[in-house]
């Protein structure tokens, strides 16, 4: 413990020079507008602006694109409340009781609760992140290949297990972004796999084409202007604080959400939107007063908020502690650190205290100038949702091109990002989610070279996975969630993921 | 039989299998004790496959395929004929020449917006974000290059 206090007293110097709390600032307005407009998720956002890191150090760059990372959450709301359009998928349950007080008068107080909200569950989120991932890390130093197959292996089957989409199409997507990763030289033989005599295709397909692409390119593909309308409500300056009764009621939901969303952002999947969903179901199961729902509880915009930024700093456990990305988000931010040479995993603790405790202490600043900028900028915020989106795609293919070209200079890159584009247009329609595609994409070196090394070590005996203790208790897992989804399946029951795709399809179609 | 989604997508993933395994054909499986770089994509591709026949299993749970909205289809296609029109020329026409044709391109043929509007619309922006790139970030942007 003393020796978190020092580390992180070390991290917290690193975070206050002048250089890094700048690109703290620029990464908190950045995804705050990533956040607050329709057509760019976070993902995308942090794609789109990765070659912008190039010329920084791993640590600048990391603070700069966490910093879009939790600003998405906090603008997200700020769509939700004032347009009842979530900025993006995590803000979906905001936009019920979030509209429903702007709708009374009470715009100010949902944004200031949202606020308020996300910078409790986001400060919680990080003082967890800095008490469970370095011991998480010296856990997994023990890790040998069998225990890294078994824990990708838990890492997809959750994924599909979370997902409101069904587990066979979660799969289907993950495979797909699996094969996508074995393009290129086998790093055990020297092949070359599929790469059709195309040097660009040596060293494989990069995540930011496949994200852009699949993300950003193919939501402006799916989005016609004209589909795009919205009345902004102005919230008045004077009217942003909550009245006593408001913040009576939103305490609690805040202390809930925001322990519930670490627990789930933990967890692989869609954790932002999935916990903001059980959060939504959590306060109107215990509430007194349950029909006040849709109809302005506060509760209801307290607590998912709080829950999805909670859940959004929960997901950098287990990708700085094991190296796993639990999502697509944290995957491109893994695909970030590497590109400047920094291996996330169990040794970043000990081998780059510098960018693991710098990043930690940079999320401490980084929350509190959040809560800072957003109240005040909400005029600005939403001046920006005024401009038209059919001026604002252009803008956004733009940077989807020059961001994906400035990544290795390749316009082979630029051609695989707009064949993602289109592939990720025809997915939409036929109700396919590509978030499992492009942590498959992430994963596929990792989980191929754990699984052919562990079949080495064993000379060929694949009982080596049961006769491990850790991995064996994942693999246990693994085959529990497989029968719970059998369970559902065969008896055609409703659970809390069915009823996630109907909030969310039910959402989209307001 | 009604055709619905689902088939169609299950029938495309299997035949995705199928194209995998057909290309994979030189590549080494090898055995347990030693696999090939054949072995993990092979494993894949049937996985890929299974899933897809489950899908198709599971097809009358989809909407019919008729019903599958291609509303914006329209606008998805020139978006993607404009872009790659623009991908084409990006290294030879340089970032500026490149990026105002693309953003007036589609706010003229696609948006049907005012031409004196998005002409200053579409230089601004191309110039703003030229000085960002070339300028403040040290960022090196493609050059006009015939």
């Amino acid at each position: 413990m003393e020796n978190t206090l020092i580390s992180l007293a070390h991290g917290f110097g690193i975070a206050f020079h002048l250089d890094n709390l700048w690109y703290a600032f620029l990464g908190c307005v950045v995804g705050t507008l990533v956040g607050v407009l329709p057509g760019i998720g976070p993902l995308s956002g942090i794609a789109i602006l990765l070659p912008v890191t190039f010329g920084l150090n791993a640590t600048q760059a990391v603070i700069m694109l966490a910093g879009i990372y939790y600003g998405s959450q906090y603008g997200g709301s700020t769509t939700s409340i004032l347009m009842r359009i979530p900025g993006e998928a995590s803000s979906v349950m905001t936009c019920i009781d979030g509209n429903a007080m702007a709708k009374k008068g009470r715009a100010g107080a949902a944004l200031c609760i949202s606020a308020v909200g996300s910078w409790v569950a986001g400060t919680f989120g990080v003082v967890m992140l800095t008490l469970v991932a370095p011991p998480l890390a010296t856990i997994a130093l023990k890790f040998g290949p069998p225990e890294y197959t078994a824990m990708l292996t838990l890492g997809l089957i959750f994924l599909a297990y979370m997902s409101s989409s069904s587990l066979v199409r979660t799969l289907l997507m993950a495979c797909i972004g699996l094969l996508l990763g074995m393009i290129g030289i086998d790093n055990m033989t020297g092949h070359f796999r599929y790469a059709f005599d195309l040097p660009e295709l040596g060293d494989g397909i990069g995540i930011v084409p496949v994200a852009v692409g699949l993300f950003g390119l193919g939501e402006i593909l799916s989005t016609p202007s004209h589909t795009v309308v919205g009345e902004v409500i102005s919230p008045k300056l004077r009217e942003l604080l909550p009245n006593r009764q408001e913040w009576r009621e939103s305490y609690m939901p805040i202390a809930r959400g925001s322990v519930l969303g670490f627990v789930i952002g933990i967890i692989p999947g869609s954790a932002h939107i999935i916990s903001s969903f059980l959060s939504y179901a959590l306060e109107r199961r215990i509430s007194k007063h349950p029909e006040e729902f849709g109809k302005g509880a506060v509760a209801g915009v307290a607590g998912p908020e709080s829950a999805n930024n909670s859940a959004s700093t929960g997901a950098f456990v287990p990708m700085l502690a094991l190296g796993i990305p639990t999502g697509p988000i944290t995957a491109v931010l893994m695909g970030a650190l590497m590109v400047h040479g920094v291996n996330p995993g169990p040794q970043l603790v000990t081998e780059h205290p510098d960018v693991f405790w710098g990043f930690v202490a940079s999320m401490y600043v980084g929350n509190l100038m959040l809560l800072a900028l957003n109240l005040p900028l909400v005029g600005l915020f939403v001046t920006v949702l005024r401009i038209p989106y059919a001026y604002l795609y252009p803008l956004i293919i733009m940077f989807c091109i020059v961001g994906v070209y400035e990544v290795g200079h390749s316009i082979v890159d630029v051609w695989i990002m707009l064949i993602m584009g289109v592939l990720g247009y025809a997915l939409r329609k036929f109700q396919f989610d590509p978030a499992p595609l492009v942590l498959g994409l992430v994963i596929a070196p990792l989980l191929e070279q754990s699984l052919r090394q562990s079949l080495i070590m064993s000379n060929g005996n694949y009982t080596i996975f049961f006769t491990r203790p850790i991995s064996l208790g994942l693999l246990i897992v693994c085959a529990i969630l497989l029968g719970l989804s059998a369970i559902t399946f065969v008896l055609k029951q409703k659970d809390w993921r069915t009823k996630l795709a109907e909030a969310e399809a039910g959402e989209e179609t307001t | 039989m009604t055709l619905r989604a689902d088939h169609v997508a299950g029938a495309f993933f299997i035949l995705f299998g199928i194209v995998v395994h057909a290309l994979s054909g030189d590549l080494p499986t090898g055995q347990l004790s030693m696999p090939g770089s054949g072995f993990m994509p092979k494993i894949v591709a049937t996985l890929t496959m299974l899933f897809g026949l489950a899908l198709v299993l599971r097809a009358k749970e989809s909407v019919p395929f008729s019903e599958v909205s291609w509303s914006g289809g329209q606008h998805a296609l020139l978006v993607t004929v404009i872009t790659a029109g623009a991908i084409a020329l990006y290294e030879h026409l340089g970032f500026i020449v490149t990026m105002l044709l693309l953003i007036m391109t589609l706010l003229l043929v696609v948006e049907r917006r005012h031409p004196l509007r998005a002409g200053l619309y579409s230089a601004a922006l191309v110039l703003f974000t030229y000085v960002c790139f070339a300028w403040m970030l040290k960022t090196p942007l493609p050059e006009y290059s015939f």
